[in-house]
């Protein structure tokens, strides 16, 4: 899952970005609306995480403008004021929840979890393949009932396939969501992670549609 | 003691007292009056009795008829007057029936009055042509005519008095709805209600009450909105660097080695931070607030940049360049006080600097204050910006301060007297021009 954080504090995003990114989340950090925007249009995110106070925008105005736009995204609203007008305010303006500072990261990534549960269409909290089980939230992965280990990268890399319900991902949406903008990507990198996955979950698992990209084979169900 | 039954004690008394004393006054003239009115019918009736005796003397003096006494016949209704004619020598030639023989006539002429068989009589005397005339009423008869004329002047006043209240007190029960309709809406409000008293037609007398309640609820409602501002912009400031060491030590406890680190050195700057803004919001109350903050000390202005220098960059005291004019002036406020604004305006100037760029500091004393002039060669600030700064928690984008320093210089410079300007200056950063009064003593020295 691929997170994008738009908070203006250098010390707050650096805590989240080092706090997802521990709980095996992708995240990119900008600071003003003006990268959000670019960001948003740039990259394929999952879900936004929008701190209200921006230094060039007010963040509902933002949140309302992307509305306005036909950005879909789970937006979490997160922010220090806790007034029911407030809160009213940030729903009504399209946000998708709301969270209060100071927050338990757990929650952060619980709720994030939620979201995009939510935008896919699911009520539990795991992705059932065939014979294939997935929880996002906690990484637990079993095939056939037996639990698989998988690193960091796999797992989102699997989730990603799994998301897209058998829908071809290119090369480069596939490495959105494995990497942010602050990481070194080498080049054979996710051909690596396809080769790892199909090791442990079996060879015809991921299909590679040549020339287009890869899907969740849906044979093997 | 409720206004309405102030007014109709105040108006009924008086009302009461005015009228009963033109009673009393009314009732004595009349009785006096009264009195003197059959008096002189008593005596109208003796003169005019001896005119008739005179007319016919032979009737009477013995010489012509008989003399000796004759009833005159008088009518049952007229039994409270009398009358008696006698010669000068006592002998009786009339008199009304029922008056005894030594009766009513008395030896000197004129007004009398006594007592005839258990009676009180008023009698008059008079002597002409050898007659002595005897006229006398009744007391009783006398008595009861003046008091039926009383009662008759005295009852429709009482009415009238009674009246007159009764109408004083729906006048006053009238005159006072407005002020019971002012009461209620009042007293209908919610108590968190500050909008002002709809405008309904009111008494000219009212009116000013109305408009001073409504200017005191239009300013309780600005205080309070901008209280409540103050607390959600207070709870934000300490909000955040808290969710930093929150969000942090979350972070230091589920990863190891560096990153742990890193997040630990994070959370103690977050930290760091919360203890400034704490610390700055408590001057900020304490400076806003009733305290007394006299310490004792003597601020001398030399000795109040001295300390500003040291707090506001202790470890590169050489970025400040002082140029001081050398008067050893006295400030009027504590030390303590004059170091906090001085030093938030130095700490303004380094944040906004570049690291190697010096800030200067100015010390300049006049007969009765002293300026202290921060220059330092940031990026200014725009118009609409310089009307913000001393907004509490206002910081230009995310800078790093509490956003309340500069409030924190203005609360001081009003308390004590002094000025805040804050000016871009022409060659490209910002000075900050702080004047504070000079103590009195330093003056006269």
């Amino acid at each position: 899952m691929r997170v994008l954080l738009v908070e203006d504090d250098e010390l707050i995003a650096h805590g989240i970005l080092a706090g997802l990114r521990a709980r095996g989340l992708t995240v990119d950090g900008v600071a003003t609306a003006a990268q959000a925007e670019v960001m948003l249009s740039a990259v394929h995110c999952d879900v936004v995480i929008l701190d209200l106070g921006l230094p060039d925008e007010d963040g509902m105005s933002l949140l309302q403008r992307l509305r306005a736009g036909g950005m879909a995204l789970p937006v979490l609203v997160l922010t220090a004021r806790d007034a029911v007008e407030d809160r009213v305010a940030g729903l009504r303006a399209g946000a998708d929840d709301y969270l209060l500072k100071p927050f338990d990261l757990d929650e952060l990534v619980a709720r994030l979890h939620a979201l995009l549960r939510r935008a896919a269409g699911r009520s539990v909290d795991v992705i059932e393949h065939g014979p294939l089980r997935l929880c996002p939230e906690s990484g637990e992965v079993t095939l056939h009932g037996r639990a698989v280990v998988l690193s960091r990268r796999e797992l989102a890399l699997l989730a990603a396939l799994l998301h897209a319900r058998g829908r071809i991902l290119s090369a480069d949406q596939l490495k959105d969501s494995l990497y942010d903008f602050s990481e070194e990507i080498e080049s054979n990198a996710l051909n690596v992670h396809i080769h790892h996955l199909r090791r442990k979950l079996g060879a015809d698992i991921i299909e590679t549609v040549r020339g287009v990209g890869y899907r969740f084979s849906m044979v093997s169900a | 003691m409720s206004l309405r039954l102030r007014l109709l004690l105040m108006i009924g008394v008086s009302l009461s007292l005015l009228w009963g004393g033109v009673a009393i006054w009314t009732l004595r003239d009349l009785g006096a009056e009264m009195r003197l009115t059959l008096d002189q019918r008593l005596a109208m009736s003796a003169q005019m009795v001896a005119g008739l005796m005179s007319q016919n003397p032979a009737a009477w003096d013995g010489r012509g008829g008989k003399a000796g006494a004759s009833a005159l016949s008088m009518p049952p209704a007229g039994k409270g007057l009398a009358c008696e004619v006698r010669s000068l020598r006592g002998e009786v030639f009339a008199r009304t029936p029922g008056v005894t023989p030594e009766a009513i006539t008395t030896a000197a002429p004129g007004f009398a009055e006594r007592e005839i068989k258990g009676e009180r009589w008023r009698t008059y005397t008079y002597e002409a042509h050898d007659l002595r005339i005897t006229t006398a009423d009744r007391m009783a008869e006398r008595n009861t005519l003046l008091r039926d004329v009383m009662v008759a002047a005295v009852v429709p006043f009482i009415v009238a008095l009674i009246g007159s209240l009764m109408v004083l007190w729906l006048g006053v029960r009238s005159g006072l709805v407005p002020l019971e309709r002012l009461r209620q809406a009042l007293a209908s409000r919610a108590p968190d209600a500050l909008t002002p008293i709809p405008d309904s037609p009111m008494p000219r007398e009212l009116q000013p009450l109305v408009n001073t309640l409504n200017q005191l609820l239009e300013r309780m409602s600005v205080t309070i909105s901008r209280e409540r501002r103050f607390t959600s912009d207070a709870a934000h400031e300490l909000r955040t660097p808290l969710t930093a060491i929150k969000t942090h030590l979350q972070v230091a406890r589920i990863t190891r080695g560096k990153e742990a680190e890193v997040a630990l050195d994070y959370a103690e700057e977050g930290a760091a931070r919360l203890q400034h803004t704490l610390e700055q919001l408590l001057t900020l109350s304490q400076v806003e607030g009733p305290f007394s903050w006299d310490d004792g000390r003597i601020a001398r202005a030399d000795e109040v940049a001295r300390l500003a220098i040291r707090d506001a960059a202790p470890d590169a005291p050489e970025r400040i360049v002082l140029e001081s004019d050398g008067n050893p002036a006295e400030l009027v406020l504590p030390q303590a006080l004059a170091v906090t604004a001085l030093r938030n305006l130095l700490d303004n100037a380094l944040r906004q600097s570049p690291a190697k760029n010096s800030v200067r500091l100015e010390l300049q004393s006049s007969k009765d204050a002293i300026c202290f002039r921060v220059c330092d060669r940031g990026p200014g600030l725009s118009a609409e910006e310089l009307a913000l700064v001393t907004h509490r928690f206002w910081r230009r984008g995310s800078g790093r301060g509490s956003g309340l320093g500069l409030s924190i210089v203005a609360a001081i410079t009003e308390r004590f007297g002094g000025s805040l300007e804050l000016a871009q200056r022409p060659e490209g950063g910002l000075e900050a021009k702080l004047t504070l009064p000079r103590a009195k003593q330093a003056c006269s020295n």
